[in-house]
């Protein structure tokens, strides 16, 4: 078959307390149950086995069954390890089976390989199309979220670097008459050194895991004065497993990590979403919609007491301003006060004020995430960007072993080239064409 | 035969042209030359030199392919210089300054000694077309010639205007009238064209520049080849380069002239190359600069003339000559022919096949600066490949193009065909993924077998390149069978420590501090054929990173192989956005490996496709069965 390359996958939506199973597709499966399992087991038969790490050390306990090509979900060799589940336990399993050589899967790949493999009917292949459509999509989004913040400046920040070291190593290769020589610069190789000390302290800091937590995003939107934050306190509030507290971007939006049945979940509380003309309101709105557009789930908000009469024109007007999203619920606040005859399948009574209903919106929010995070979240967007972060790493650690050597130009250029390979995964492409832009918007190139 | 019938017809005599020519009449076609004026083939119009970063590597791929241009530019050559010598095998390159008049000579020859070559002196004005086959060309006088395959390589002449202050003409080149009736042909066909420019500076008599003013810069020694079938004993006299600069004063002058310029005045709407900038627009752009490096090349042996490199210009003929006088030894120097910019048509290369076979006109190809490139060498290459493959065309064999993988030729085609272009295009070591491998030192190990297949390869050079190979072959075994014990001082002094075990010499080459050379003279090994011991030297000091790139191309090479139907329907593949499938519309990519080099073309797209193709070939082989 045309694709090479081992790939794994969480098969299983995250979560705290049940199952997590991570699906390895590829020629590395007899490896990497040797390395994990100690053993490649029967093929078809289920055994229990310590999931081991590179030093030996137990990762989890748990299921592992073996698929032997063609008779698997996709046609190849399959290995699925049924751990504990837990995303840091998960995660471990995950990074031991790319370092052992696999790579993560693209949004829908096992599917994709499933029926380039005869797995499936040709009849599914407009379904297939869709799935990696939408899980596509649902990656982007997310990758885009996983570069906010403080991660996203770091990375900038390294790519930068080593952009600015690429243009002056290769502008020295390309044009050699033009004064520029990199082997004659001490400052490459003290560059060299801090962007591999700035790539291993983004490593480090998000290996401890305060990066990789922060879970499913949920925002808070609805008129003003609907009772969003004092909904978002009761849900905070009552939940004793609030992990941190990350400071609001801004003055308007308010982020809080809570657990829901073992799902890490983020709230955003944003401002109240109505055309103002005060600028500090207006800048408000616009970050509100902004994170609207990023979350995974939006929380609309309604006052019931306020909207007696016009609940249904109410709710539809709000719905209609949610940019494409389907993954919403409505939590009807003030049910202390007033409450419709009717309520329908995505809608919830609560009040913030008594706390009545807040266990049923809780339990309709963790069903839906369920149902979301089978597809690419956060979490597993922001593993990607570590995994590109380790390779490119690697590559930078040989350049500066090159360095020294002064007749390994073209050596270190090509270890700067991986690097950016790798690190393309994050930021999008930088094409040969960019590189030689940028050069020519540097230095002075041309006789 | 016929006088109106051939095989193959060449329109066009420079750098691609006659490449084209000699590649499809070496190939055995009836193939017949059409040029403007004959004492213009193998016409330098730019600067007196072959070679450089990047183009090296196309010369020496052309010369594996039994091209013309290496060993015309080292009967030529009277300046040799290896660039890079120091960063690596595969950044490494020759660069060869010319006397115009003996390259020329030297074409010349080749093409009037090739069997089964013809050359005529017309201009083409039409090409006869039937549906969307072309089948010949009409001639200024009227003349038809006729052949199913057409290679065009009509350079900057098609629709060409030269600008010089705010004075401008029709033009091919200083000196050579236009091809505007074809422009104009090719204008009503549905081919995509552009507008480039491109310039070049006053050339200088050398009888009035002071050269004790000036830095020279001798040739290297031992003096480098181009080609791998010469010796460095067919180069003429050898002469040096020289180096000046410019000064803020230069600067000023051409300030103060740049409202007489057609690049800041509108009159020039092509686009020029950023690598290649015009001196008004470096000083415009680099304001900060406050001297130019100029790099004075010699025209020829027996001329005076020379070429100063770094100062193309339009600006007026009074403004030019006061910038060349503001420049050190060049006080009292007399301009013999004034710089000028040109701008020409050129047509949109993503409508090309890999074969460099125009998309709307069978049998039609293109090669040179008309697909948007720049340089002898891109040229040359195309030509090359266009003449190959117009001849193989006539012989009902399937297109040749080598991989991004195999040459640098093979990148050229390809980054033309998927990605198109916005300036003149120019090969660069970085546009090649897989540099490391693509070196000039063994482009005949990459491409002399192909040729030798396709019918380039003549007998002497096939010869030669066998005994190469079985050279390489003997000493790579000879080392691996030539045990050193721990203690052995000839060895030790390179190595500056004791061996730790028994070592054979092939290991021993791994360690950076090795050289090959040294090595054969203290083990009294010697070998003179240092073309062989270079090429073991580097197969095996760069082992690890040849397999590394290796499995990369592997890993592409997949995605290669997967062809896609030149008329797929991109808006019936389910889930493409129409941004996506727009872009491949407007390429047609012919394999999923160059799909996903499109730019914005994800992975997920990638992965439509093949379900695409994947599910349409299953119901074709329905339909079929």
């Amino acid at each position: 078959m045309y694709e090479k390359d081992t790939i794994t996958a969480l098969a299983t939506p995250l979560g705290k307390g049940g199952i997590g199973v991570v699906r390895v597709s590829g020629p590395l499966v007899e490896l990497v149950a040797k390395e994990m399992v100690g053993e490649l087991p029967k093929s078809r038969v289920a055994a229990y086995r310590n999931f081991l790490d590179a030093q030996g050390t137990v990762i989890d306990q748990g299921l592992v069954l073996y698929f032997k090509a063609p008779n698997s979900f996709t046609g190849e060799d399959v290995l699925e390890l049924q751990g504990h589940g837990g995303p840091v336990v998960m995660n471990l399993v995950v990074a031991r089976v790319l370092e052992l050589g696999a790579r993560l899967a693209k949004p829908g790949e096992f599917s994709e390989r499933a029926f380039l493999n005869d797995k499936m009917d040709l009849s599914q292949a407009e379904a297939i199309a869709d799935l990696i459509d939408s899980a596509s999509s649902q990656a982007a989004k997310s990758a885009l979220r996983s570069l906010q913040g403080e991660f996203s400046k770091k990375v900038n920040s390294i790519i930068k670097g080593l952009i600015e070291l690429r243009v002056y190593v290769e502008a020295s290769i390309d044009f050699p008459e033009e004064e520029i020589d990199f082997l004659d610069n001490p400052k490459i190789g003290e560059d060299l050194d801090t962007l591999v000390e700035k790539i291993d302290q983004l490593i480090e800091q998000a290996g401890q895991g305060a990066l990789l937590r922060e879970g499913v995003s949920i925002v808070l939107a609805g008129r003003p004065n609907a009772g969003k934050s004092s909904l978002m306190n009761c849900l905070t509030g009552q939940d004793t497993s609030i992990v941190t507290e990350i400071a609001g971007t801004t003055r308007d939006v308010v982020n809080e990590l809570i657990h829901l049945e073992g799902v890490p979940v983020r709230l955003i509380d944003t401002a109240g979403l109505r055309k103002g003309n005060n600028p500090v309101e207006i800048e408000g709105v616009r970050r509100a919609e902004k994170e609207i557009a990023l979350a995974d789930y939006v929380l609309v908000v309604v006052d019931l007491n306020a909207h007696r009469l016009d609940l249904t024109a109410h709710i539809d007007e709000l719905l209609a301003t949610l940019p494409k999203v389907e993954n919403y619920i409505v939590a009807l606040n003030k049910a202390d006060l007033w409450q419709p005859e009717h309520v329908s399948e995505k809608q919830v009574l609560v009040s913030a004020k008594t706390g009545k209903g807040v266990d049923d919106l809780r339990a309709l929010i963790a069903e839906g995430i369920g149902l979301r995070v089978s597809s690419e979240g956060t979490f597993i967007a922001r593993a990607r960007h570590l995994d590109a972060l380790q390779r490119g790493i690697q590559s930078l650690v040989r350049g500066q072993a090159l360095f020294g050597n002064n007749t390994a130009g073209e050596l270190l250029a090509e270890e700067l080239r991986s690097c950016q390979q790798a690190l393309g995964e994050i930021t999008g492409e930088f094409t040969s064409d960019d590189l030689l832009g940028t050069i020519f918007a540097s230095f002075c190139i041309g006789k | 035969m016929s006088e109106k019938h051939f095989d193959v017809i060449i329109v066009g005599g420079g750098h691609a042209g006659t490449e084209a020519a000699l590649a499809s009449a070496r190939m055995g076609c009836r193939t017949l030359l059409l040029s403007q004026n004959i004492e213009t083939l193998g016409q330098m119009s730019c600067n007196p030199a072959i070679g450089g970063i990047g183009k090296s590597h196309l010369v020496k791929e052309i010369d594996a392919l039994g091209g013309a241009m290496a060993l015309a530019a080292d009967q030529a050559g009277i300046h040799f210089r290896t660039l890079n010598a120091r960063k690596g095998p595969a950044v490494r390159a020759t660069r060869a300054q010319s006397d115009r008049a003996l390259y020329k000579a030297a074409i010349r020859s080749v093409l009037e000694n090739q069997q089964n070559l013809y050359i005529i002196q017309q201009s083409v004005e039409d090409l006869v077309v039937t549906g969307d086959r072309v089948e010949g060309v009409v001639t200024q006088m009227g003349l038809h010639f006729y052949a199913s395959a057409v290679v065009l390589t009509v350079g900057t002449f098609l629709g060409g205007v030269i600008h010089v202050g705010m004075e401008k003409q029709q033009g091919g080149r200083a000196g050579d009238a236009p091809s505007n009736r074809l422009a104009s042909r090719l204008r009503e066909l549905p081919f995509n064209v552009g507008r480039l420019k491109t310039g070049t500076p006053p050339r200088i008599d050398g009888k009035t520049v002071d050269y004790s003013e000036l830095q020279a810069q001798p040739g290297d020694e031992p003096r480098p080849v181009m080609s791998y079938l010469s010796t460095g004993e067919e180069h003429p006299q050898q002469v040096s380069c020289f180096i000046t600069h410019t000064s803020e004063k230069t600067h000023d002058i051409i300030r103060a002239g740049l409202d007489r310029s057609p690049l800041y005045t509108g009159e020039i709407d092509g686009v020029g190359p950023r690598y290649c900038p015009s001196i008004e627009d470096k000083v415009v752009r680099f304001a900060d600069r406050s001297s130019h490096q100029i790099f004075i090349e010699p025209e020829g042996l027996k001329t005076h003339e020379i070429y100063p490199n770094g100062i193309s210009t339009s600006l007026p003929y009074d403004v030019q000559l006061a910038l060349v006088r503001s420049i050190k030894g060049f006080e009292n120097a007399h301009i013999t022919r004034p710089g000028y910019a040109i701008e020409y048509d050129f047509f949109e290369p993503r409508d090309l096949q890999s074969s460099l076979q125009t998309r709307h006109l069978a049998g039609l190809y293109f090669a040179g600066q008309i697909n948007g490139t720049t340089g002898y060498e891109e040229a040359a290459a195309q030509g090359l490949l266009a003449g190959i493959n117009a001849a193989r065309q006539v012989q009902e064999l399937t297109p040749w193009c080598p991989d991004r993988s195999e040459a640098y030729i093979g990148v050229l085609v390809d980054d033309l065909i998927t990605l198109g272009t916005k300036e003149p295009y120019r090969m660069f070591t970085s546009r090649a993924e897989y540099r490391l491998v693509l070196r000039q030192d063994n482009a005949d190990r990459r491409l002399t077998e192909q040729g030798h297949s396709m019918g380039l390869v003549d007998d002497r050079r096939w010869r030669l390149f066998s005994e190469k190979l079985s050279g390489i072959e003997t000493l790579s075994e000879k080392l691996s069978k030539h045990w050193v014990q721990p203690g052995d001082d000839r060895v030790e002094a390179f190595t500056g420590k004791q061996l730790s075990r028994e070592y054979n010499l092939l290991e021993l080459l791994k360690r950076p501090e090795v050289e090959i050379k040294a090595l054969l003279a203290a083990l009294d090994m010697d070998n003179n054929n240092v073309a062989e011991s270079e090429q073991v030297e580097i197969d095996v000091k760069y082992a690890g990173y040849i397999v590394r790139q290796q499995q990369e191309i592997d890993r592409v090479k997949s995605q290669q192989d997967l062809s896609i139907p030149s008329d797929l329907d991109y808006v019936a593949v389910a889930g493409l956005s129409n941004e996506v499938s727009q872009k491949l519309c407007a390429v047609r990519p012919e394999t999923i490996g160059q799909a996903a080099r499109i730019s914005g073309v994800t992975p997920a797209a990638v992965s439509l496709l093949l379900i695409y193709l994947k599910r349409h070939k299953a119901s074709a082989a329905l339909k079929s069965a």
